[in-house]
């Protein structure tokens, strides 16, 4: 193993391996700028050994056409950024490689969210509607507690598991993929419902399963998930967000038949 | 719940009504109607499949589910309420599952384009169990009409008239296409959507419960079809008897026997 | 780190009992005590001595920042996305907040405000090779520097870190070699021992960049279309090791390289990782020179760094910063004399030139590309004003940045929409970047000793006598360099006065001060033998007073729990 390592950087650099052109084809709309209608717009460019799209893109931009929109970020797959479809299938653009696609590639924006112009959309704007809606942050339960105190005690596997669902970036993937949302605008998408789970079953968050119910009991919550499941093969943080919805779904239709 | 609510106040949930409970009762209604269902089909299929045992079994199993061994004699009028019952569970049903169809055709048309750009299993399954769903809406309706009314023409030779001089074979060919898919199908989709057997690995269990869903499709698909077969045969056979009830061989040479 | 608790940050913690750690390549048993069980865990991070990095499992950073984010949309705080701070608003003695460009409908506005904080982290992309976010341009320190008022501190000391992944300078973690994986080079062969006999590949971060750089400049560097790497080699930990220990490790370079690190070498190359230095403060965040002007985090020169940083540093920075500098600005905001009259016409001029300037670059018919101009920039300071600086290297950058600076005046777009047009954008950040790539460059330069992450190949010593003191850059209308002064430390009040710092070789030029604060220090210490820490800390570097009221007073640890009355 160590000797073709060797090898394949000598053979590198004795006769460069020839490199497959690549085909972007790329959807180009900018609704900012009246004159301008949806087209596709095809690009070629000459792969290089490990390129991404971060890569392709950004020598696209900045050696072809500079006015290409995109988002980029942290280009490591941590920020949630850069989301798009890529051959009609939502995932992260900055860590797909270029050597596991054809050499034709159809690249288009995330669909449902606000579009920005070309391959940038605003999953920002969703992802704040969506929090303000759930009420996306921790509900502390006694008053502010005396900071120079001990921090209040917690298991250290419901902390593991807590960051479980805390590793979602709201890339926006789940939601893009979800036919549901596709129908149905006001659907909170499988990001909203894990984020629900993540502070149910955060012990310092005060809410019952009755709180949770108010927002999301309805056929724009919980209920409205149909399960095709998308949302979870495409989640390219690998959120366990089919046992998620499930599990509110459980609790949820406890609350129903409470009374 | 009211303490909670009371907890609460100042950060919104407090002013808002509460949220009807009907959503969480549906949701649940859906799933126990649509599982019931096909636990029936389950049964259906073997009862009407005994004919390929013997014609004898199926009179047998007729006879029983008319009180025949019970009473001593047959009354079909037990059947029909058996068919009422199931109409009930039928109707209700597919009352629930049309709060999910698209309800107008620019949802249809996001969903379809949906699907095929996204060309995902879960999502294309939803498709097909909405678009047999569609469809048994009607083949099925005039099956259960027939069986409603006419509880006392059901046997060996009473429905295989029915498959092959009245022409009821290209609809039960449809019929069952239809039911299997779409029950196997909701199965599956009971599975994940409540989050049964995931076990430790949802993903694996998951992907085992596919399988599943698709070998018990296709095992009745085989069973029905060979069903069909057999009654089609005896309808031939029977055609020039049309009309003519079936006595169980054991009776066939008795005394007295009915011819 | 309470506080983030009880915002909700999931840190790991505390499970009492044995357990296994590798420290130094070796296998460690450690026993949590039943006391501790439930509480924010502690870990090893960067080499420091004691273990004191709070963490999330792997996700640290991210799990910090969902939480305060969750809590600001809590709290109903708005958050203007898509939109960036061009220019501050300001008469040369006060801020009066900053010219704000919507980056989807290109539309400027100006937010007016008593105090204006610059929370814009690191400068990173001003090389092409960086482990930073592609965002991490500096713009907001730069619209400090453009005041000509404010200071920037310590522009020269930029971080290196050994192991970005090459090209894209993803950061692969130190423990890939604390566990024991090598590197090595064109030819496979392991060269650190050649140069560091004794801690080979475990020599800290700024010596390991440097011998890998040297390597690479002796021709054996492994050739890419992209430029020359060198290799990380983790295969011999084995498949189980790196799929478990070092799991993001192996996810990196599996979605970013298609490489598996249990067969395969990773390419790597030391990429700039943290910029040290920003607008200069003082302890409460404010600029000394532009009243209302705050700074915090990554873009701002608050002292916690100095010429290096040691790792898990920065990110605590961000939230203590925020913590103590939030503070400050709140109680400066409440004090009257700080109530802001603001001339509208001063507002409105900064509105026109800020417009004019971008109209000018819209319908102007200047012929450069920005984009060239931008990757002209990154190469010269990876090249020239990186891990090994040499004179003749910086002199040569200091220069040709300068021409490009020019030439940056001279843009023309080939894409001439007013909203969101990326040429555009790359166009007005790119003559910004210029003028912190010169602060850099120039510092550096001038700077004729090395300390810290700063080198010169030229100047290998520290020099205290000479340069124990701060760079302040300010930047003076249209000129080409920035305006250099500095701004010597007192030794005299210094808990820890300058010695060695416990790595790289003990050579260096003493301050003349030096010796007479040790001994007192010394003295001091012997004097206070047997009291209370807080004691000898009040004695040495009192810093209380120098806090926020509310932060003051002394936080209960597990050894020395509060009784209810002492919590007063
Ligand atoms: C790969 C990597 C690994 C790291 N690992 C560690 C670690 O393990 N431990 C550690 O302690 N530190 C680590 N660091 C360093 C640490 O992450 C950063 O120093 C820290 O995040 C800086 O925080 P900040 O809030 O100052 O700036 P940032 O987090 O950079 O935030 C700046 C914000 O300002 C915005 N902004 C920029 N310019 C403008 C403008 N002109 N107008 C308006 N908004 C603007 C940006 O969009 C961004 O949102 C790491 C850094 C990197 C790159
Ligand atoms: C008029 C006839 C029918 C219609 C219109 C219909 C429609 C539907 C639809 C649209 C769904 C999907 C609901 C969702 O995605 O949430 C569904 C689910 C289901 N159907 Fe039917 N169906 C009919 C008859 C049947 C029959 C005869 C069976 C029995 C085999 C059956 C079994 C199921 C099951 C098990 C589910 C899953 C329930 C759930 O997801 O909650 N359905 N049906
Ligand atoms: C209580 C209600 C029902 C009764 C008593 C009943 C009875 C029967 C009988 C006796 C047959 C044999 C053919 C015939 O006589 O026409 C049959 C066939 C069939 N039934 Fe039903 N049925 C009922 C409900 C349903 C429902 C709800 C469905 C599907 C939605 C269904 C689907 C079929 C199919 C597909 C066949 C053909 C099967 C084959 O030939 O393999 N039935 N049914
Ligand atoms: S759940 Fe997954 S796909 Fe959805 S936003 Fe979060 S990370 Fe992205
Ligand atoms: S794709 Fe959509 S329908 Fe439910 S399971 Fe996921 S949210
Ligand atoms: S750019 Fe951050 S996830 Fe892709």
């Amino acid at each position: 193993m160590t000797d073709t390592a060797v090898q394949a950087a000598h053979t590198a650099d004795a006769a460069p391996v020839a490199h497959r052109r690549l085909r972007f084809n790329i959807l180009r709309y900018n609704p900012q700028d009246t004159g301008s209608v949806p087209r596709m717009q095809t690009y070629e460019l000459e792969e290089a050994d490990g390129m991404t799209l971060f890569i392709a893109l950004n020598e696209i931009k900045e050696k072809q056409d500079p006015s290409l929109q995109y988002d980029f970020v942290c280009r490591a797959g941590i920020c949630g950024s850069c989301g798009m479809l890529i051959n009609g299938r939502p995932t992260l653009a900055c860590r797909t490689l270029t050597k596991n696609l054809d050499a034709e590639i159809t690249l288009a924006p995330l669909p449902f969210f606000e579009l920005i112009g070309d391959l940038s959309v605003d999953t920002g704007k969703w992802m704040r509607g969506m929090s303000e809606r759930l009420e996306g942050w921790l509900h502390a339960k006694g008053p502010e507690p005396d900071l120079r105190r001990l921090e209040e005690r917690m298991d250290p596997a419901v902390a593991d598991q807590v960051y479980e669902l805390d590793r979602c970036i709201e890339c926006g993937c789940c939601v893009a993929g979800c036919g549901t949302a596709r129908m149905r605008e006001d659907f909170v998408g499988a990001v909203g419902l894990n984020r629900v789970a993540r502070f149910k079953i955060d012990p310092r968050d005060r809410r019952s399963d009755e709180d949770y119910y108010e927002v999301i009991g309805d056929d724009d919550g919980v209920f409205g998930c149909m399960s095709m499941l998308a949302c979870h093969d495409v989640c390219p943080k690998n959120l366990p967000l089919a046992t998620q919805i499930a599990f509110m779904r459980r609790k949820m239709v406890a609350i129903g038949w409470k009374k | 719940m009211n303490t909670s609510t009371e907890v609460i106040a100042g950060v919104g949930l407090a002013d808002q009504a509460r949220k009807s409970l009907w959503p969480a009762r549906l949701d649940w209604l859906q799933s126990a109607s649509g599982l019931l269902l096909a636990l029936f089909m389950w049964g259906h299929m073997f009862f009407v499949s005994s004919i390929l045992i013997s014609k004898d079994a199926m009179w047998t199993i007729t006879k029983m589910f008319e009180g025949y061994f019970f009473f001593g004699t047959a009354h079909p009028w037990i059947v029909s309420v058996v068919v009422a019952c199931v109409i009930v569970l039928f109707v209700g049903h597919a009352f629930l599952a049309l709060r999910k169809f698209p309800i107008n055709y620019t949802q249809y048309k996001l969903f379809r384009g949906h699907q095929k750009l996204l060309r995902h299993g879960d999502t294309t399954l939803w498709f097909w169990q909405v678009f047999t769903g569609f469809a048994l809406f009607f083949l099925a309706s005039v099956h259960l009409y027939l069986m409603l009314t006419r509880p006392h023409l059901i046997g060996p030779y009473e429905s295989a008239d029915r498959v092959w001089t009245e022409n009821m074979w290209p609809l039960y060919i449809l019929l069952l296409l239809a039911v299997e898919m779409h029950g196997g199908i909701g199965l599956y989709r009971l599975a994940v959507k409540w989050g049964w057997f995931a076990g430790s690995d949802a993903n694996a269990s998951r992907k085992n419960l596919k399988t599943l869903k698709w070998a018990i499709t296709v095992f009745f698909l085989v069973l029905g079809f060979a069903t069909l077969a057999a009654y089609i045969k005896i309808g031939i056979e029977h055609a020039p008897n049309y009309g003519q009830h079936y006595v169980p061989t054991w009776l066939q040479n008795a005394p007295g026997a009915v011819k | 780190m309470r506080e983030l608790a009880a915002w909700g940050v999931p840190w790991s913690r505390i499970q009492q009992g044995d357990r296994e750690v590798i420290i130094n390549s070796q296998k460690v048993t450690i026993t949590e005590r039943a006391e501790a069980q439930g509480l924010v865990a502690q870990r090893d991070f960067g080499g420091t001595k004691k273990w004191r990095t709070c963490y999330v499992s792997d996700g640290t950073g991210h799990a910090m920042l969902q939480t305060v984010s969750d809590q600001a949309i809590g709290a109903s705080i708005p958050v203007h996305e898509r939109t960036e701070a061009i220019a501050l608003i300001h008469d040369g003695s006060r801020c009066y907040g900053a010219i704000v460009r919507n980056l989807i409908t290109g539309e400027l506005v100006a937010y007016v405000a008593k105090a204006t904080a610059i929370a814009t982290g690191g400068a990173g992309r001003i090389y092409r090779v960086t482990t930073n976010a592609v965002i991490c341009e500096g713009i907001g320190t730069a619209i400090a520097l453009e005041t000509g008022v404010a200071t920037l501190g310590n522009m020269e000391a930029v971080q290196f870190h050994p192991t970005g992944i090459f090209p894209a300078g993803i950061l692969v973690t130190e423990g890939c070699r604390g566990d024991g994986g090598l590197l090595r080079d064109v030819d496979g062969h392991r060269f650190m021992p050649d140069y560091e006999p004794e801690k080979k590949e475990l020599a800290s971060r700024d010596v390991v960049s440097r011998r890998m750089e040297e390597h690479i400049g002796k021709g054996k560097g492994v050739q890419s279309r992209f430029g020359e790497h060198l290799w990380l080699d983790i295969t011999l930990l084995g498949e189980r090791h790196i799929k478990h220990n070092l799991r993001e490790v192996y996810e990196i370079c599996q979605h970013f390289m298609g490489v598996d690190p249990v067969k395969d070498w990773i390419p790597v190359r030391p990429a700039q990782h943290y910029t040290m230095g920003g607008v200069r403060t003082d302890h409460t965040g404010e600029s000394a020179t532009l009243k209302g002007l705050f700074a915090a985090g990554e873009a701002a020169c608050w002292d916690m760094h100095g010429f290096n940083r040691l790792g898990g540093n920065s990110v605590a920075e961000t939230v203590v910063a925020g913590m103590i500098v939030g503070e400050f600005i709140a109680d400066y905001c409440d004090r009257p004399e700080n109530e802001v009259d603001v001339p509208m016409g001063l507002v409105h001029g900064f509105l026109r030139t800020e417009q004019a300037k971008i109209d000018a670059l819209i319908n102007g018919r200047g012929s450069e590309s920005g984009d060239a101009i931008r990757q002209r920039m990154q190469e010269i300071m990876t090249s020239k004003v990186g891990i090994f600086r040499r004179g003749e290297d910086l002199a040569s950058a200091v220069e040709e940045l300068q021409q490009l600076l020019v030439k940056s005046r001279n843009i023309g777009l080939r894409y001439k929409v007013r909203g969101a047009n990326p040429e555009l954008v790359t166009a007005y950040r790119v003559q910004k970047m210029l003028k912190l790539a010169l602060c850099v460059a120039y510092g550096a330069h001038t700077r004729t000793e090395s300390r810290g992450a700063h080198f010169r190949q030229d100047f290998p010593r520290r020099n205290d006598a000479e340069w124990l003191k701060r760079t302040l850059a300010t930047w003076k209308g249209d000129d080409t360099l920035p305006t250099l002064a500095y701004e010597p430390l007192d030794i005299g009040r210094m808990e820890l006065p300058p010695g060695w710092r416990g790595y790289g070789a003990k050579d260096y030029i003493d301050h003349p001060d030096t010796p007479k604060r040790a001994a007192e220090v010394e003295a001091l210490k012997q004097q206070l033998a047997g009291q209370s820490r807080f004691a000898v800390q009040e004695a040495l570097l009192p810093y209380a007073a120098k806090l926020p009221k509310s932060l003051q007073g002394r936080n209960e640890r597990i050894d020395e729990m509060f009784t209810n009355e002492a919590a007063k």
